[in-house]
């Protein structure tokens, strides 16, 4: 116990912390500036200075230690003129712009000015100019108000990892810019922004258009974009969104956000969005009243059903929508309607790898603390690069690095590059071979545990020697020695999964000898999740296998228990997964399509055959917030209120049930309100009154959710496996596909034709699916769709930066300004599926891995030539 | 890019520090001979030559004010104006070499042969004034013997 004594009041520490934060817990204020919970210790403004007894000088608080019995006063007159003095020094070039500085009112320097500071300057000289600053779309520099404390410059480099600005100059002329000095060249996270004291960085998504204390209110909710589950406070004025700032404090990003959540936030005041239902009438989507649009479906959809059954229906929810939407999605669609017909594009990767983790783990296997991946020893990341796909992750696995931790990569990943990777890039189609190397030689060295003998059945006979990792994978023995001796040396490694892996050649084997690394070094799953809600959806049973509470339907146990609480009998059989549904509508079998909040027609692969399979529906219902390429070929079109706009709750891809909240009002329904509206025309009682009612039923009716209220959840509590009933026991076979690799081709790659490129999807850091392109900020960071091409690549074809090029695969073609990247394989293309018309997906085509059901996209081949 | 003689002489030196950051400056002083001043793409080569993240490296490298930063002439005339030259006539050398050559401090003659920097103490007070051209060291400067000393550097 150590014990000070600050300001005459005693206080009792258990272990060793600065005087600074002493004192604040002690609720003691001390002045600071450059100081700051987040970074690392600096002690550069000298404002926190205080008198310790028996040290002759004055110590900033914000860098001494505490020692038993040291005596600190913080409130003496040496001190109020030290910072008397160090404040006029800082006011000899901080402007006095107050009033038209988007800070004043929250800037630390104003409030320390007013607190400690000078009335009047002795100073005659001029400020310093420093023109400039203006150059960026989203971050405004004005640098005439840097009092240079480096908050930003550590934030960027100690906690982001971005390194993307520095302190340049020196003396009275030091400021900071980014490399080029007027674009940001960064990953626009905007964390410097939330660290600067005073006006100097700011975001212009809000600038000169409101003063901090015309806020009418704060709420706090989660961030709509990607499965990490941010919290976030949303600033509104007058019903906008006039700001989006994290908080310090909060589990799982404290403090933190990235561009698509801080800057993300602008589609909720799109002029594009939709305001009324639309009817198509003679081929035109037409405006209708809400009582047209909710009886004409009610009406057309029971025709359907009792003409051609319930089978001849299907229902897309949505990752986007809250876990309330997606429930009373899924009981729309199995009690009314009567069918199992029901899934999402979480089958594009998520529901499948975590369907068959959890068949061989048991549920909950990815249910891992995001912030316990800084702690691990080692992190092993394979399918994709988290620092772009949740940005959030990404920052903890950068942690790890920064912390001694080790960082093993299957594959280049650019977000990680400066962090001490150890790579091992295998060739295009040799993956698994790598993989089974790599279980093979733990195997050797650690032996199997004996407590899964399924899977140990499974890869009791994988004996692949590094001559063939050598010869098929082109890696040496010496690289692979390396990577397998830090991971099988490692203690507490995790693991982190790419929907790539899913997506590529033989997913589901590969998922199985990930699973065999995982079970050979008793690691944690990361699942990485593109979308905000995708686990809750399935948490909820938007599949066609699943019921609420993640139940396997086919358990007639399960059935019952929901054919009790629902008063209905359910349909037996699993449903058609949501590509199954795309052949259903194909060969004509699928008559009507219901599809809240989501867009297949761009965010599926094979994309125009997609658009082609669904204009043969006879009735598509689509319910969303703009008129998506899949409204465009609906037969009625519902408006629905969006993210900020409702209430709810989203399920994070760490199982963390978290509150969304309602930050602005708007006219109109939330999703469930409109099913729920529909379900009362076609005879069923769904009556709820709010999103709460919801979540009522459904913590009455699943036994996972049991007792679990949105008090609950507001005090952060809601962590898997909540006070419920997970499963626990394996279930099923476990079942795996492994096509044989394609051959070579004369050019030597395989899978295709010599002269052709790989087409590759691009996951980028500044778009989500399709709802980025009504973010202008976003857009303004990563304007238009580009064809990423590798520098030999370019040479090979003498194509420079911007010419524009004609990529063309089997099933069409695109043409794209080129982007050469030195970090693109040589053999490969990347394309983005974001922009319109011009998605990645509409040049792939797929093939489906029987086991997990999600589209395999490996092996389309592109070609490029020159347009001009 | 750097030459090859460049590249060398990098490697050689980032093996006398422990961490990447810490060659910085040797670094950015190669640079500086390859490329004649620190222009953006010297500083992109640097950082990219030792891994360091570009923004820092200008950072540090604009930090000194013994750095270029912007094109000279292909003779640098470092001339001292500090008290002990100053009284011994200093200033008026640099109008001389206004008048004479049209090289302004910190300026450049049109024909790119010069630059003339004006520059603090460099310890010859007692055979005041002084001056370096590159990397020579003149003393006792009058005008004549300044004409003669600049009339070697073409």
């Amino acid at each position: 116990m150590i014990t000070i004594t600050i300001n005459g009041k005693e206080i009792k520490l258990e272990k060793p912390v600065t005087v600074l934060e002493a004192a604040k817990s002690a609720g003691i204020k001390i002045p600071t500036l450059c100081s700051h919970e987040q970074l690392e210790k600096y002690g550069g403004c000298r404002l926190c200075l205080v008198e310790v007894e028996k040290i002759p000088r004055l110590q900033t608080a914000c860098t001494l230690m505490v020692a038993d019995g040291m005596v600190i006063k913080t409130e003496t007159e040496q001190i109020a003129d030290v910072r008397r003095g160090i404040l006029e020094f800082l006011l000899i070039n901080h402007p006095l712009d107050c009033p038209y500085c988007d800070k004043a009112g929250e800037c630390e320097l104003q409030d320390l000015v007013v607190k400690y500071g000078p009335a009047t300057s002795r100073f005659k000289e001029k400020k310093r100019k420093v023109p400039g600053g203006l150059e960026d779309p989203i971050l405004v520099r004005n640098m005439e108000r840097c009092i240079v404390c480096t908050r930003c410059v550590r934030m960027c480099e100690g906690v982001q990892g971005a390194s993307a600005i520095a302190v340049i100059n020196r003396g009275g002329h030091s400021h900071i810019e980014p490399f080029s000095g007027g674009r940001f060249d960064c990953e626009y996270c905007g964390n410097c922004v939330s660290v600067c004291p005073v006006g100097s960085i700011m975001s212009r998504l809000h600038r000169h258009s409101y003063r901090p204390w015309q806020l009418m209110s704060e709420t706090e909710t989660i961030c709509p974009y990607c499965g990490v589950g941010c919290t976030l406070v949303v600033q509104v004025r007058d019903d906008i969104i006039k700001r989006v700032v994290p908080r310090i404090g909060t589990p799982v990003n404290n403090g933190l956000l990235c561009s698509r959540g801080r800057f993300g936030y602008e589609f909720v005041g799109s002029k594009e969005r939709l305001t009324t239902p639309l009817i198509k009438k003679n081929g035109m989507l037409e405006q209708a009243t809400w009582e047209e649009a909710i009886s004409l479906v009610a009406k057309r959809l029971g025709e359907i059903k009792d003409n051609f059954g319930s089978s001849a229906m299907g229902g897309i929810a949505s990752p986007r929508c809250t876990n309330e939407d997606n429930y009373v999605f899924q009981k729309f669609m199995r009690v009314v309607l009567e069918t199992n017909n029901i899934d999402s594009t979480a089958r594009t990767g998520f529901a499948g790898a975590q369907g068959f983790i959890e068949n061989i783990f048991g549920q909950g296997a990815t249910a891992n603390i995001i912030p316990g991946l800084s702690n691990s020893d080692a992190v092993f990341i394979i399918g994709g690069d988290p620092t772009a796909i949740n940005p959030i992750l990404g920052l903890q696995i950068r942690a790890c690095s920064r912390g001694g931790g080790n960082i093993l990569t299957i594959g280049h990943i650019k977000g990680l590059e400066k962090f001490n990777p150890v790579v091992l890039k295998p060739e295009f189609y040799s993956e698994t071979v790598l993989l089974e190397g790599i279980v093979s030689a733990l195997k050797n060295k650690k032996g199997l545990p004996g407590s899964n003998q399924k899977l140990e059945a499974k890869v009791k006979g994988i004996n692949t020697a590094v001559e063939e990792i050598g010869e098929k994978c082109g890696i040496t023995e010496e690289d692979f020695t390396k990577f397998i001796e830090i991971l099988s040396e490692s203690s507490t490694p995790s693991i982190v999964i790419g929907k790539e892996i899913a997506q590529s050649s033989g997913g589901s084997y590969k998922l199985l000898l990930i699973s065999a690394i995982n079970y050979l070094m008793n690691a944690r799953i990361y699942l990485l999740s593109e979308r905000a809600n995708e686990q809750g959806l399935l948490d909820m049973g938007c599949a066609p296998d699943l019921l609420p509470g993640y139940r396997t339907l086919t358990f007639a146990e399960f059935r019952k228990r929901y054919e009790t609480a629902w008063k209905v009998s359910l349909p037996e059989k699993t449903g058609l997964s949501i590509f199954e549904m795309i052949d259903a509508a194909k060969n004509g079998s699928l008559k009507a399509v219901y599809i809240m909040g989501e867009n297949p027609v761009f965010n599926l692969p094979n994309s125009k055959a997609v658009e082609e399979a669904l204009k043969n529906i006879d009735f598509i219902v689509v319910q969303d917030i703009f008129l998506t390429e899949t409204g465009k070929l609906a037969d009625v079109v519902l408006p629905a209120l969006s993210w900020s706009e409702k209430d709810g709750t989203f399920t994070n891809m760490e199982r963390r049930i978290q509150r969304l909240r309602k930050a602005v009002n708007r006219e109109g329904m939330e999703d469930w309100m409109i099913i729920a509206e529909i379900s009362k025309n076609m005879g069923a009682k769904f009556n709820y009154s709010e999103a709460e009612d919801v979540f009522k039923e459904i913590a009455r009716v699943s036994p996972l959710y049991r007792d679990m209220t949105y008090e609950e959840i507001e005090k952060g509590d809601a962590i898997y496996p909540y006070k419920g009933e997970p499963l626990r026991g394996v279930t099923e076979e476990i079942q795996v596909h492994n096509p044989p690799e394609p051959p070579l081709s004369k050019g030597g790659l395989r899978g295709i034709a010599a002269g052709k490129l790989y087409l590759r999807l691009e996951r980028p850091l500044f778009h989500s699916g399709t709802l980025s392109r009504k973010a202008p900020a976003l857009v303004n960071i990563y304007p238009e769709a580009v064809a990423r091409i590798s520098l030999a690549t370019a040479k090979s074809l003498s194509l420079k930066a911007g010419d524009i090029v004609k990529v063309s695969t089997k099933i069409g073609s695109l043409e794209l300004p080129v982007e050469i990247d030195k970090k693109v394989d040589s053999s490969a293309i990347m394309l983005s599926n974001n922009f319109e018309d011009k998605g990645a997906f509409s040049l792939m085509e797929y093939t489906i891995d029987p086991v997990i059901k999600a589209p395999c996209l490996d092996g389309n081949e592109a070609k490029i030539e020159k347009v001009k | 890019m750097f030459s090859e003689a460049a590249i060398k002489e990098l490697e050689e030196i980032r093996q006398k520090y422990p961490s990447a950051r810490a060659a910085l400056l040797p670094a950015i002083y190669i640079a500086q001979k390859e490329f004649g001043w620190l222009s953006q793409d010297a500083y992109e080569a640097v950082a990219n030559a030792l891994g360091v993240p570009k923004a820092i490296a200008r950072g540090v490298g604009t930090f000194y004010a013994m750095y270029k930063h912007k094109p000279l002439g292909r003779n640098i005339v470092q001339l001292c104006t500090n008290v002990s030259c100053m009284i011994l006539g200093a200033e008026r050398l640099v109008d001389f070499l206004k008048n004479k050559y049209g090289l302004e401090p910190g300026g450049t003659t049109p024909d790119g042969r010069f630059s003339l920097v004006i520059m603090e103490c460099i310890g010859a007070c007692g055979t005041a004034p002084a001056m370096l051209v590159n990397d020579d060291f003149y003393e006792n400067l009058t005008e004549e013997y300044i004409e003669e000393i600049l009339g070697k550097y073409k």
